[in-house]
């Protein structure tokens, strides 16, 4: 019998371990993290923090060596690229979990929620992320859709105490589980059709035909929507404001950052390599999407009184503008690479700012023990830093020069003209107007805080912990030299390119 | 498609479809008669193993005493309780007695195994195994009835509308379903000693000579005597047996999952209860003792193999009656804690010596060193484990976790 | 061979019909276990058509994990929680949301449908092609060796998570 078994042939796949070294050492972190866990007490709790934080650093490294050495990688037959763009977001992601890490330090310790596993979760979520990243395989991008949502959903009720953090994480997890059902349905209809769950052989199979059969472009509709509810878009959007609302402040900000980022990373790859020939039926698609998700996000962003759910809502107008060069994507190659361009800059600069002004408002809460708008009245007069820094953040998101902001937003009017046909130019008005509608709320918030009074008197100025002034400090950087200047920025992101791999 | 089965490789006509009609009737009698006299084997046994005399009137040796009672059964008041789901409750007792059934479909009971010989039999011109289907999935099937099995449990305890059924029940799926993944993986190791996860393939393979030619190639050597203990025990627990017999613990809950059932109902539970030792029986034997494979010293080959089958399978149904009259019933901790603390890691562990050692085999290493390597390991985990099992302890005692 | 086919046939529609009837019995019984049965049923029915396109290993392990597994914690999980054994009205959602979900699943179901049935239709399977599982696990340790691991994670994080929300503190 084992000699009968022997005669099958089966070729080990190559495995290139240094591409996938990132990817390994953060996997060897959370079992680190896991084994300190399991053999020590109570006195030594924080070293799971420092352990996560570390590792997520220590990972940095071989992305570094894999971007100097600028070869792509590509494993298991097309499934699995490293690349630029793959090594720029998962430096991306380890970076963002990394001031996660430090966002959540204080807040975990202090609160008497579990600590070890909080990490745990984290970094499986990130490693998810970053599988992500260099997924180009129907099968991998559904494998690490899980792996970064299901500990996400688990760590939005992690306050198990709090009736909202219940409800936060129980209605992510519902409309998650949802949209990736939705999803894996379009996925075998295309599998269906095609044969193949590799993207690089789908997308010559589907770019064939004249015009889309009904069943790719209800598998392709099925497969974007699924990940239209994970990077929150109208109408997907109903879980977001909730669920950041009620998830631990920590978890709030690495959902609408380094998750959101995951699923556009997503529809990036499945768009650029799989879906490339179908544009008939994406770009109207993603052109809808864009529009509602920035319209709507913004106009109930204007009536929030919690900056959390403020930030939430301005988080899901930020994805519409996020989305809106993905429905000129298709038009031309030259166009494609703008769009892609501007997406990637836009990703990074959101995680700076969007992490920094969380940062702030966990700050701030240690004190007022609220996020309310009101209790930010007349920060500036006891705590000038922490409003500066804020202010710093809020210009960024509405795109104010010299904050990174407006090279992003800049760079998606530059990808929505240089398609050159009215969709593209409707669609930049439509974000121009948009981005008036931001001021209004960002104003309002920055009034209150440099204008006000303070609620009730109390001006004991705030301790920020270290970790968290940390976390400032490295996204206020972020945000600042990269709106000054901005080629620091693209000297990472201009090398990038997907679309020689779809063709 | 349907198997191995030679009988069905060729064209299907009349003659072909009577075979396995016969072969359906043969093993479902055989499984009967077995049932019932694995009743009256356990009654007498444990009669002789407490000083009693046992079953001794209705017929020589109290042989016909499961008839007997069985008549009674039949007899009796059909009770259905007020507060049960009519409809759960009627159909409990029928899941757990098809899942029983099924899986005896894969036993090999009989062919000639000896000399090289792959067990084909030659029936009204046709060749064919002796065992109902030999799907090339096999031992999953098995795995798969034995997980189903939990359903006639867990329903008859709900819809009895009582709170000791409910809460044997719950605790029958709960144990169930904990021991699935230790008896699980002792199974993946007798697949990868094999390399086939039929039921018949196995045979084969441990049909040969093993070590010396004179020992026989049995798995309970080949792979090693762990997966042999692992899973015998694992199977206890499945089987709801004694000492796991928690689901029915007398004094905590009446009779557990099946309280509120009588008359023929509560015969099919016990009929059920039975019928799922001999075929565990009957599955150790094949997976690990090599089924119906033996010498034929003379005769016809089959009725040898048919002969070997059932005197292994006698062993283990003493044995299993033997571990019921000997040990005292497991606290319920005490059986989550061997089910997830020392039975899953073991056989994990040993599924990845073997693994190791395949390995090793193939690459032509040296042996000694992998073997102190491995050990050297496997003795690192053994502590890490036992460290981890020593913290939890220790902070529950702290009271800091519960 | 053409006797086999129209079995084959046969069964298909009659397992098909028994899934779609279950899966209404699912969404419309008012008893939570009963739905949880029904779901049995479809997810067994579903086993069947595997084993109705030969893929044995896919049926098995469909019986193994749904049913042996799944649907059992779904149901302990049920008798742990609120072992109501009655008719349960809170399950019932007001009529204008039945309505409009009634609406959109005939929706689904048209475009769906279509989308399939254009795609696919006056096509023959062909022969079936007897799956072995050595194939199986051949593909899963080659070509998708990548995912195969990064599920063993995603299940440790699972565990970990569910752990920590289901115990008490």
């Amino acid at each position: 019998m084992l000699a009968h078994l022997a005669s099958f042939a089966w070729d080990a796949p190559s495995v290139d371990l240094h591409a996938l070294a990132p990817e390994i050492v953060v996997a060897a972190t959370l079992v680190v993290v896991l084994v300190i866990d399991a053999f020590t007490g109570e006195e030594q709790r924080w070293a799971a923090s420092s352990v996560a934080g570390i590792g997520l650093l220590v990972a940095l490294v071989p992305v570094a060596t894999l971007a100097y050495d600028g070869a792509t990688r590509v494993m298991f037959g097309g499934g699995y690229v490293v690349d630029d763009y793959a090594l720029v977001l998962k430096a991306l992601f380890l970076l963002s979990g990394y001031v996660v890490v430090l966002l959540s330090t204080n807040y975990i310790a202090e609160g008497d929620y579990w600590e070890g596993e909080y990490y745990q979760l984290l970094l499986a979520s990130v490693l998810g992320m970053m599988v992500m990243a260099s997924a180009r395989d129907l099968i991998s991008i559904f494998v690490a859709l899980e792996l970064l949502s299901i500990p996400a959903y688990m760590l939005a009720a992690w306050r198990k105490r709090d009736l909202k953090s219940d409800e936060a994480g129980v209605k992510y997890y519902l409309m998650g589980v949802f949209a990736s059902a939705v999803m894996l349905y379009g996925m075998s209809v295309i599998y269906g059709y095609t044969g193949s769950t590799l993207l690089a052989e789908i997308a010559p199979r589907i770019g064939e035909l004249v015009t889309s059969e009904p069943i790719i472009t209800l598998g392709i509709v099925f497969v974007l929507i699924g990940f239209g509810f994970k990077v929150s878009a109208v109408p997907f959007h109903t879980w977001a404001p909730d669920t950041y609302e009620g998830a631990p402040t920590p978890v709030t900000a690495f959902l609408a950052v380094a998750s959101k980022a995951a699923g556009f990373v997503a529809l990036l790859n499945l768009i650029y390599v799989g879906f490339w020939g179908r544009h008939d039926v994406y770009e109207p698609l993603m052109w809808v999407l864009a529009a509602l998700t920035m319209t709507i996000g913004n106009l109930i962003a204007l009536r929030q009184t919690n900056v959390v759910r403020m930030l939430a809502y301005s988080g899901i107008a930020q994805a519409g503008y996020i989305l809106a060069p993905l429905a000129i994507a298709g038009s031309s190659p030259e166009a494609a690479d703008q769009a892609l361009h501007s997406i990637v800059v836009y990703l990074l600069i959101y995680a700076a700012m969007n992490l920094g002004a969380f940062a702030v408002v966990m700050a701030v809460a240690r004190k007022t023990r609220s996020a309310e708008i009101d209790t930010f009245g007349g920060l500036f007069s006891y705590a000038p830093g922490l409003t500066v820094a804020m202010s710093l953040f809020l210009f960024s998101l509405a795109g104010v020069p010299p904050a990174a902001g407006w090279f992003a937003k800049i760079g998606i009017f530059q990808a929505l003209a240089s398609a050159g046909d009215t969709s593209g130019y409707v669609l930049a008005v439509v974000v121009a107007v948009n981005s008036v509608i931001a001021f209004a709320y960002y104003g309002r918030l920055m009034r209150v805080m440099w204008m006000d009074d303070v609620p009730d008197g109390d001006t004991t100025p705030i301790r920020v912990p270290t970790s968290i002034t940390a976390a400032l400090v490295i996204t206020a950087a972020v945000t600042l030299v990269i709106g000054v200047v901005p080629g620091v920025l693209t000297h990472f992101t201009d090398p990038i390119n997907l679309l020689a791999l779809g063709r | 498609m349907l198997g191995g089965d030679p009988l069905l490789s060729g064209d299907i006509d009349l003659a072909v479809v009577l075979i396995v009609l016969l072969k359906v009737v043969v093993v479902f009698a055989l499984l009967l008669v077995a049932t019932m006299f694995m009743i009256w084997w356990e009654r007498k046994i444990i009669g002789d193993l407490q000083n009693r005399i046992g079953p001794n009137t209705a017929g020589p040796f109290g042989l016909f005493q499961t008839f007997a009672d069985g008549v009674k059964f039949f007899f009796k008041e059909d009770l259905l309780p007020d507060r049960a789901q009519r409809r759960v409750f009627i159909l409990a007792p029928l899941l757990t007695v098809v899942p029983a059934f099924l899986l005896f479909c894969i036993v090999p009971f009989g062919g000639d195994f000896a000399n090289g010989a792959n067990g084909t039999v030659e029936l009204f011109g046709h060749e064919t195994y002796l065992q109902l289907a030999d799907p090339p999935v096999g031992i999953l099937f098995a795995l798969a009835m034995s997980s189903v099995a939990v359903y006639g449990v867990m329903l008859a305890g709900w819809s009895s509308g009582s709170k000791y059924p409910l809460l044997g029940s719950v605790r029958a799926s709960a144990q169930m379903v904990s021991y699935e993944a230790a008896l699980g993986l002792s199974v993946c190791a007798v697949v990868l000693t094999t390399g086939t996860l039929s039921t018949h393939g196995m045979v084969v393979h441990q049909a040969g000579d093993g070590w010396g030619s004179f020992i026989p190639n049995w798995n309970l050597l080949a792979a090693g005597i762990v997966p042999f203990v692992v899973f015998l025990i694992a199977s206890q627990a499945e089987l709801n047996r004694p000492p796991f017999d928690l689901v029915e613990a007398e004094q905590e809950l009446v009779g557990g999952y099946h309280t509120e059932y009588s008359s023929i109902r509560f015969a099919l539970f016990f009929v059920a209860e039975f019928m799922n030792s001999v075929t565990m029986g009957a599955i150790i034997v094949t997976l690990f003792l090599g089924g119906p494979a033996g010498p034929a010293p003379w005769g016809p080959g089959w009725l040898w193999g048919v002969g070997w089958f059932l005197l292994k399978l006698l062993v283990f149904l003493f044995v299993f009656v033997w571990i019921r009259g000997t040990l005292p019933r497991v606290r319920y901790d005490q059986l989550m804690d061997l089910g997830w603390k020392v039975l899953i890691p073991i056989s994990l562990g040993w599924l990845l010596v073997l693994a190791t050692f395949h390995v090793a085999r193939d690459q032509h290493w040296n042996g000694v060193v992998v073997a102190l390597v491995g050990a050297a390991i496997g003795l690192t985990f053994f502590g890490l484990l036992r460290f981890a099992i020593a913290t939890s302890k220790a902070r529950r005692l702290e009271g800091v976790v519960d | 061979m053409f006797g086999l086919l129209v079995a084959q046939n046969i069964a298909f529609y009659v397992i098909a019909a028994l899934i779609v009837f279950g899966a209404l019995r699912v969404v419309t019984c008012k008893n939570l276990v009963h739905a949880a049965l029904w779901l049995v049923l479809v997810l067994a029915g579903v086993a069947g058509q595997y084993i109705l396109l030969a893929a044995e290993f896919v049926a098995v392990t469909q019986v193994l994990v749904y049913l042996g597994a799944i649907v059992v914690l779904f149901l302990f999980g049920i008798m742990l929680t609120r072992a109501k054994t009655g008719h349960d009205l809170e399950l019932d959602n007001p009529t204008p949301a039945k309505v409009g979900a009634g609406v959109i699943g005939v929706l689904l179901l048209g475009v769906m449908g279509y989308a399939l049935w254009d795609a696919w239709r006056g096509q023959e399977l062909g022969d079936i092609v007897v799956q072995r599982t050595a194939e199986v696990s051949d593909s899963l340790f080659s070509t998708y060796l990548l995912p195969f691991e990064v599920i063993s994670v995603l299940l440790l994080a699972a565990l970990i998570g569910a752990i920590v929300l289901a115990r008490r503190d």
